[in-house]
């Protein structure tokens, strides 16, 4: 495995003045509907600096929702939102990128028709400097800029292990190299907070294991803190450090892995056995 | 050689030349098209506007000359001054990139997220407004266009393919119009630059992606307006190119604004989405509709030109409608 540091070039995580442990994120009282539809129900939850934060819970229990209001494509009804102890309402999505908020996405999104190369520099783009002047003359401080991200690039590819795809359009690949290339463009603006929806998702045992070993490198390495959301209890109770259960919306439970594991609200969600509140919510349902 | 020949190689090169000058517009299109998937039907009257300001700004034109002197009566048309060609024409630049934002902050920006047919609709309107908003600016009379690009028949060509037919055959050589050799050549540097610009440059990357992935672009941090911007600006420049090369060839005037009806069948043949197919689309229409001037025309009496790139377009419509170049369409189902 390759454990050497990355080069001097690649930093992997941005230094945003929060100390180890602090809290990086904090979601208080955010609720979001679609109409009459509630996704989310006053959840709160915090996000400490270099944790590997999981998101879980059944399907339609407001989790992705939960990512798109952090990174700016929801804006919640009520909440705030607290990033690096920038307390907001909403954001837009650009601004949450530049301020180091990488995502991926449930269905990947790549830019299928473009290289795994230029599919991972397009993760760098919040951290090019140089205007279009620039940009159009080409040579001189734009081609020296991107002559430097292009190494932080192949820093990238060396860590992903995906060198020999680095020239082939995206939409060429299997799945599993996929969901690599967008963990690598996520990982290409050097983020302070990783958002990864289901990173695992349809994968095989083997590309399993593969992606949680990196994910665990990009905590390890980098310090990067990240916010997963899992399907695969055995891969969450394995990687994540705190794990937070939603349910219809709500939050339902929220601690260690070992804590969630007898969690017994947690446990009838899971299994779909009435419980306390949870009993009404499942008869309108 | 048999002169037969070599007026067979005159139309040939004289068809390519005309056809880089359809593919000088088509550029225009292929490129917003393939940034943002709307079909800019303005791109023509783009041309005339830019070529209309870049003379008005050369000869000291009073912008809203007609207007100004019916409100107050007054008799002013020109300053008094000219410029030299290359201070009009970053002049103008900065006309088409002002164009862009507003264009962008007072319609695109309230069309996010509509169905392709309505922004399509958005760029019919721009195309009267922009016809008028010319005309207003700077009066509806032809304008001869000079920015110092050579024109006319070339003597030393003729003169070099005169050698090439035997010597009592009665052939004269070939006729190119300089103009169109300098319009191949601008052509062939600014597909150059474009696909550079594209390839290599983060504005470029980020163009593509916005192109392939609203959302995923969004997530790096790719701000959609920031795109739409340069990209209209980019069209802005394009069709400054064509302004200047077919206004220098037939005068600035309004029926300029028609030769976008000829990029279309380009467009059609080469692939809306495609910066190379745009060139080749160009060309081959451009040589096609020569050719078949010269062997078909007299069968039919003549005027081919005037219909026969419709009819090819139609046929490949028939046989392949993404076209040469174009990305595949699939339709699931």
């Amino acid at each position: 495995m390759n454990m050497q540091p990355a080069r001097s070039e690649f930093t992997g995580a941005r230094d945003d003045g929060i100390a180890k442990g602090d809290v990086l994120l904090d979601v208080k009282n955010v609720s979001l509907a679609f109409g009459g539809v509630k996704a989310i129900t006053d959840v709160s939850f915090d996000i400490l600096k270099g944790e590997i934060r999981a998101i879980i819970g059944p399907n339609g229990a407001g989790k992705t929702s939960m990512l798109n209001v952090i990174n700016g494509f929801y804006t919640p009804q009520q909440g705030t939102i607290t990033y690096r102890g920038v307390p907001r309402h909403s954001m837009r999505t650009t601004d949450a990128a530049r301020q180091g908020i990488s995502r991926t996405f449930q269905n990947i999104a790549l830019f299928r028709g473009m290289s795994t190369l230029d599919n991972i520099m397009t993760g760098r783009i919040t951290l090019q400097k140089r205007n279009l002047f620039w940009q159009g003359l080409w040579w001189g401080p734009a081609e020296r800029e991107e002559i430097e991200h292009r190494r932080a690039v192949e820093a990238i590819i060396d860590f992903l292990e995906i060198e020999h795809i680095r020239k082939v359009p995206v939409g060429r690949l299997p799945y599993g190299l996929q969901k690599r290339v967008e963990l690598g463009r996520a990982l290409a603006a050097e983020p302070s907070l990783l958002l990864l929806d289901e990173p695992m998702a349809g994968m095989n045992l083997e590309e399993k294991e593969d992606m949680s070993r990196f994910i665990l490198d990009v905590n390890n390495q980098f310090g990067t803190t990240i916010a997963l959301i899992e399907h695969d209890m055995g891969v969450v109770m394995d990687i994540s450090d705190r794990i937070v259960v939603l349910d219809y919306g709500r939050k339902i439970g929220d601690g260690k892995p070992d804590e969630i594991a007898k969690n017994k609200d947690v446990i009838d969600a899971y299994l779909g056995v009435p419980h306390g509140e949870m009993d009404e919510e499942q008869q309108t349902a | 050689m048999n002169p037969e020949f070599l007026y067979f190689i005159e139309t040939v090169l004289n068809g390519l030349m005309a056809g880089v000058m359809y593919s000088l517009v088509a550029l225009g299109f292929a490129l917003i098209f393939k940034a943002s998937g709307i079909f800019n039907f303005a791109q023509g009257v783009m041309a005339l506007f830019a070529a209309l300001t870049l003379v008005g700004l050369q000869t000291g034109q009073v912008p809203f000359a007609h207007l100004i002197n019916a409100i107050f009566g007054t008799q002013i048309h020109h300053f008094g001054w000219e410029l030299p060609a290359i201070i009009a024409i970053v002049g103008t630049l900065g006309v088409m990139v002002a164009f862009a934002y507003l264009f962008e902050g007072l319609v695109l920006k309230h069309l996010v997220n509509q169905e392709p047919i309505i922004l399509f609709m958005a760029t019919i309107g721009l195309a009267y407004f922009l016809e008028g908003f010319g005309d207003l600016m700077w009066g509806a009379n032809i304008k001869a266009m000079d920015v110092g690009i050579p024109s006319g028949g070339s003597f030393w060509w003729e003169d070099v393919t005169r050698t090439w037919a035997p010597e009592d055959s009665g052939y004269f050589g070939m006729y190119i119009d300089k103009l169109d050799v300098v319009a191949a050549i601008v052509a062939l540097v600014l597909v150059s630059a474009l696909v550079a610009f594209s390839q290599y440059t983060k504005f470029g990357r980020a163009l593509r992606a916005v192109a392939d992935d609203h959302q995923a672009a969004l997530s790096v941090g790719i701000s959609l307006r920031t795109i739409w911007v340069v990209v209209w600006s980019i069209a802005g420049f394009v069709a400054l190119v064509a302004g200047i090369m077919w206004g220098a060839k037939s005068g600035v005037q309004f029926s300029l604004s028609l030769i976008a009806l000829k990029a279309l069948p380009v467009l059609i043949l080469g692939g809306f989405t495609s910066i190379p197919g745009a060139i080749v689309g160009g060309l081959i229409i451009g040589v096609g509709e020569k050719l078949a001037e010269l062997y078909i025309g007299p069968l039919v009496g003549g005027a081919i030109e005037n219909w026969f790139a419709y009819v090819v377009a139609l046929v490949f419509l028939l046989f392949r409608p993404q076209g040469l170049f174009g990305e595949r369409i699939i339709e699931r189902v």
